[in-house]
């Protein structure tokens, strides 16, 4: 049972882990708590059921039109919400990402309806059973794409020119800005791959539980956030460990502890380990400059 | 310096103020025109007010929708047959966002700005919970057609509602489950909400009575992923889960149990009610058992017209929420017609509703505005609900 | 003279400016992030209700064993945490505000998932009126003396006010003490106003309401947490009138806002002109009050 716990734990973690990401690209960035995430996350999901069902496009076309349409939504959010306030408070641009979030929800509210959307499952429902764990067919695409898509975001940070102006721009914008470093395409093309990235979480998410609802991203749009902060916010490998450790915890919470507590058990623990490790597992803890 | 930003700021707040005080009773001062209007449908008709409570946005809004769009058909029907001579019934529904001290505004504003002589509401048990005593004290009769929120209604003769009760049902499924089906070793599910709770605790009593209740797991609203519990119930072998929740989660849950090869018999009560099951469910849920108060496969004339208006109208299958709210409404519209269309008088009428025939079986309504109802029990079978019994 | 719809209206604006007020001094005054201050309105609210239920406390004894109780939690959550900066203490208050929501939801004396009903209606507007004035009042005399300073130096410069002998642990568990005090105050009242309470409503969409009143209003400044409180207890119901647009709008009004005033309505600084080369109104070095670029 608790190896089957484990894996139950690792495919939710990856799908927060996904949504984490854009949280801590982001935040790594422009150090902005993006709250309407969750929403792009939700619009992905939307995108995704739509071209499947009744456009009948194939899967895999489907999964990458979402990411493209995501992005460009998460642009658009960038530009109107956020980038006219780039020069006053963080918190002012907070509130502004709220604003944007709640109007995103209701907005999907209205055209879409409330009821849940049926996204049918492109992969034959297949189960692999063993003596100790059962894993179904959706599950392991799901941990094998949320990989792949962990180390494609990897190499494009580490290994190409725009991920090495991101990582500049990351550490010291005026130094950035003075090296030719043209800071607003680097955001842009940030809240590109964020949003690219909260889109295929969305996507996976909605063919394993299959449904799509304009209120899907409100929870894990906080889970996500939550598991950012909890990996170190604005490190990229500690919102993927953030992601697994969240999922992981919650999971153990239901199953050994109480399935009532299971969010607060999640969020004390989020809690002890800022206590110990204040600023995330794998963040950097910045002593302030005199 | 200080002085004057002191000024301006006494300023803004009383100019907020003036400004909700003439922005919002404006309807006020037009409403009595409409009544007056000669080109109505009848000379010199009445305008009575139905309101309605319930969220329309958040996360519980797709059971807000339903109840409007169920309330809206009554209401809609009554106008066009003109069932109540000269009178003509105008339909108002406020949000509450699913938040119990939003409805409180929502009734406020419908009772004292739109001065409604009788409302359908709330939606979630919550919602009535905190909108009962202000219904109370502006006299206004209310009637939910979900709050099913153990003694909700008692203590206040202002308050209704329409709803199958969470003890009668759940108690009766466990009874049914065991007697008649031989059910023996039961795992229960259910929501962390006042619905789910009510639920569980009735079929656990019945239950245990009978049988033998080996695991009790919860989940929270909204919730998708449900292996963790799943594998813990399927670890201690029953025969059977009673789901306490809505349909969406229960599709899922029979969903996930069913790719985790967890094979057993699904039982739910009448939320599990709703065309949604099967759609996300599909195999999964099939063969699954549950309580309910409606059945649109009823031959009866009243539930295929109900069925037919909500298609063509919403474009979608109506559900629990729905058939339940047109059937509040309908019972409205039964104590106008009996009593008299004033606040007074329709609860009064409310108050002696007697097997009034709706489309979720007969119902009366007790002393404590509690509904005596039939408890159907329903089957999945090739994708479609029939009547057990 | 007013409907009781306004006078609901009047009252919920009321709690609301107990609510930002105190907040603002979290917040906008000490420079700490909180997203979970609903978490001690629903300690004052249940601890107030169950006061007047349980123990047969006067009103006024209940509300003020509410506000004692989660001024204790605020103090509670305030000493391990202080060690967190920035966002990472702003995701432990919403990880407390969860866990007091759900152990409400589970906890038999309080409801759990049923709620908690009967409380008897003991607010009424001159209560709530009293209770803001206060509030204001003795935030206002906090903040003009040396522990006002205190705060404020915290916020610009937490190593700086160190260095000048400023407890800096010390001012930031008052901060959160003397704050979660009043929001137990605003819950009191809140439950004995609706006679009923459920945790649904203390969630963390409500502390983020009670943030946006603090940043909207203009943070580091009580005058504008008040219009802050009005305008978004208000808006939402003006809005009414635009039916099944209404949440759509809502977000649009807070976008818009924003971009028009992105300091706030009344901003907390004097000077409001950005002078050039400066980035931000804010000089200090507040994480969240300095400008993003």
């Amino acid at each position: 049972m608790f190896l089957q716990q484990l894996i139950n734990g690792l495919v939710l973690g990856s799908t927060y882990a996904l949504i984490a990401l854009g949280y801590t690209m982001v935040y790594g960035i422009i150090e902005l708590i993006n709250f309407a995430h969750g929403e792009i996350y939700m619009f992905g999901a939307f995108v995704g059921m739509y071209l499947v069902t009744v456009f009948k496009v194939p899967f895999v076309i489907a999964f990458l039109l979402a990411m493209v349409l995501a992005s460009l939504l998460g642009v658009t959010v960038e530009f109107l919400a956020y980038r006219p306030l780039r020069r006053s408070s963080r918190l002012a641009a907070l509130i502004s990402a709220i604003g944007a979030s709640i109007f995103l929800q209701n907005l999907a509210l209205l055209v879409m309806g409330p009821r849940p959307y049926t996204f049918p499952s492109p992969f034959t429902p297949k189960v692999y059973k063993t003596s100790l764990v059962t894993i179904s067919r959706v599950e392991i695409i799901i941990l094998v794409i949320s990989f792949l898509l962990m180390i494609g975001l990897t190499f494009l940070i580490q290994k190409t020119k725009i991920g090495k102006a991101m990582r500049a721009t990351a550490q010291d914008k005026d130094a950035a800005s003075l090296m030719g470093i043209n800071i607003d395409l680097v955001i842009t093309v940030t809240f590109a791959v964020g949003s690219a990235l909260g889109a295929a979480a969305g996507v996976m998410v909605g063919i394993y539980f299959r449904t799509v609802t304009p209120m899907m991203g409100l929870m894990p749009g906080l889970k996500g956030f939550v598991a950012a902060v909890l990996g170190g916010i604005g490190s990229i490998p500690g919102a993927m460990l953030g992601g697994l450790l969240l999922g992981i915890a919650e999971v153990m919470g239901a199953a050994y502890i109480s399935s009532q507590y299971r969010d607060a058990i999640a969020f004390a623990i989020l809690i002890i380990v800022l206590l110990f490790k204040p600023a995330g597992l794998i963040g950097r803890f910045m002593q302030e400059k005199v | 310096m200080y002085r004057k930003k002191f000024f301006w700021v006494t300023l803004l707040v009383f100019g907020l103020i003036l400004a909700m005080v003439t922005g919002c009773t404006q309807p006020e001062t037009t409403t009595p025109q409409d009544g007056d209007e000669p080109d109505g449908p009848v000379a010199g008709a009445d305008v009575v007010k139905v309101g309605m409570v319930g969220p329309l946005t958040g996360g519980a809004a797709t059971y807000g929708i339903s109840v409007r769009n169920g309330a809206q058909i009554a209401i809609d029907e009554a106008n066009e047959n003109e069932e109540i001579p000269g009178v003509t019934l105008e339909f108002i529904s406020e949000d509450t966002e699913g938040d119990w001290s939003k409805a409180a505004n929502a009734f406020s504003k419908l009772i004292e700005q739109n001065k409604v002589d009788v409302i359908v509401g709330a939606v979630l048990s919550s919602e009535t919970e905190a909108g009962g005593p202000i219904a109370m004290s502006g006299k206004v009769p209310t009637i939910s057609p979900s709050s099913t929120a153990t003694g909700l209604t008692i203590g206040n003769p202002y308050l209704f509602r329409n709803c199958l009760s969470d003890e009668v049902q759940a108690s009766q499924l466990a009874e049914y489950a065991n007697v008649e089906l031989g059910f023996e070793k039961f795992a229960i599910l259910y929501t962390n909400n006042d619905y789910g709770v009510a639920l569980k605790d009735a079929f656990e009593e019945t239950a245990k009575e009978l049988a033998e209740v080996v695991a009790v797991e919860a989940f929270m609203d909204n919730d998708e992923n449900f292996k963790p519990q799943l594998t813990s119930i399927q670890r201690k072998d029953p025969e059977a889960i009673f789901v306490a929740g809505y349909y969406t989660e229960a599709a899922k849950i029979a969903q996930q149990a069913l790719e985790q090869g967890l094979e057993v018999q699904f039982f739910g009560a009448d939320g599990f009610y709703s065309p949604v099951l099967m759609e996300i469910g599909q195999d999964a849920v099939e063969g699954a058992i549950f309580t309910a108060g409606f059945h649109s496969g009823d031959e009866s004339p009243v539930v295929q017209n109900f069925v037919n208006k909500y298609r063509q109208l919403f474009n979608e299958e109506p559900d629990m929420f729905a058939a339940q709210a047109y059937d509040a409404a309908r019972i409205v519209i039964e104590a106008m017609k009996s009593k008299g269309t004033s606040s007074e008088q329709i609860r009064e009428g409310l108050a002696e509703i007697k097997d009034f025939p709706g489309i979720t079986g007969n119902t009366s309504i007790d002393e404590e505005g509690d509904t005596l109802k039939d408890v159907l029990i329903l089957k999945v079978e090739d994708g479609v609900f029939q009547r057990l019994r | 003279m007013f409907s009781a719809y306004y006078l609901q209206i009047i009252i919920l604006v009321g709690i609301n400016i107990i609510m930002a007020t105190s907040l603002n001094l979290i917040t906008g005054f000490t420079g700490q992030l909180s997203i979970g201050h609903a978490a001690f309105m629903s300690i004052g609210a249940y601890a107030a209700a169950l006061a007047t239920l349980k123990l047969g406390l006067p009103f006024f004894g209940s509300l003020f064993f509410g506000a004692l109780l989660a001024a204790f939690f605020g103090v509670l959550i305030g000493v391990p945490t202080l060690k967190l900066k920035g966002d990472y203490l702003a995701i432990a208050t919403l990880g407390f505000g969860e866990i007091v929501r759900i152990v409400f939801l589970n906890l038999k004396i309080t409801g759990g998932a049923v709620g908690l009903r009967g409380v008897p209606k003991n607010t009424t507007i001159l209560w709530v009126i009293v209770a803001a004035i206060l509030t204001i009042f003795v935030l206002n005399r906090i903040l003009k003396s040396r522990v006002g300073r205190a705060l404020v130096a915290v916020r610009e410069d937490e190593t700086a006010a160190e260095s000048m002998g400023i407890n800096t642990t010390y001012y930031k568990i008052l901060a959160f003490g003397v704050g979660a005090f009043f929001a137990g105050l605003g819950g009191g009242l809140f439950s004995h106003y609706f006679q009923y309470i459920h945790p649904n409503s203390f969630g963390f969409l409500r502390s983020i309401e009670h943030l946006c009143m603090v940043v909207l209003g203009g943070l580091g400044n009580i005058w504008g947490s008040i219009i802050g409180a009005a305008a978004l207890t208000a808006i939402p119901e003006f809005l009414r009138a635009s039916a099944d647009y209404r949440q759509l709008f809502y977000g649009a009004i807070l976008v818009l806002m924003m971009r028009i005033r992105p300091e706030g309505i009344i901003s907390g600084k004097k000077s409001r002109k950005i002078p050039p080369g400066k980035t931000s109104a804010w000089r200090g070095k507040n994480k969240f009050l300095k400008a993003t670029r």
